[in-house]
């Protein structure tokens, strides 16, 4: 294993706090962690696709990233209007 | 060498972050903790990733991802914070009382 996968590894255990605060607080509260959830993602995501030698998880990671923008901008309208 | 002080150096400064999530009461509080792993961190993968494979496809793309996440988690963390205060308070604007607090404050 080299240190790109322990990273990775590492970053994984940062999604519990995100799962915490995602199960347990109030609504605007949990589009936080799930923000925070899908960065960590994405970081893992790059690392996974460096440690393996995966181009295509590069791409992955690249369309997460933007489509966790317009995903949270999609979450914070219904929250702001009738959530 | 490098590579490894970069990747352990962005992981540690993710994981305080993800604590800094846990521990803050309030929502603007905890939004603050989403900008580490947005600006640091993954610059420092990218960086870690251009050390390791030189000018290729892989650095490009992971400098792509690290650029638009540098430029679009700013506007989701404004949009969130508004949703939140409009969820709140009802409206974006500052309500009166809030305005001759800060009038007070400056006096």
């Amino acid at each position: 294993m080299n240190a790109w996968l322990v990273t990775a590894f590492v970053l994984m255990l940062g999604l519990i706090p995100c799962g915490i605060v995602c199960f347990t607080r109030d609504a605007p509260t949990r589009l936080v962690g799930l923000e925070s959830a899908s960065m960590l993602m994405v970081l893992i995501l790059l690392l996974l696709a460096e440690g393996y030698q995966r181009s295509f998880l590069f791409d992955l990671a690249l369309m997460l990233a933007l489509l966790s923008f317009g995903g949270g901008l999609v979450f914070v309208r219904f929250l702001e209007r009738w959530l | 060498m490098t590579i490894k002080i970069l990747l352990y150096a962005a992981a540690a400064i993710a994981l305080f972050s993800c604590v800094g999530l846990v521990i803050m009461k309030d929502v603007n509080e905890k939004l603050h903790y989403l900008s580490p792993p947005s600006t640091v961190s993954i610059f420092l993968i990218a960086i870690a990733i251009a050390v390791r494979e030189g000018w290729s496809e892989q650095t490009v793309k992971a400098f792509i991802c690290a650029i638009a996440i540098v430029l679009m988690n700013p506007v989701l963390t404004h949009a969130t914070a508004r949703a939140a205060r409009i969820r709140e308070f009802g409206q974006w604007v500052s309500q009166p009382h809030e305005r001759a607090e800060k009038r007070q404050a400056g006096d």
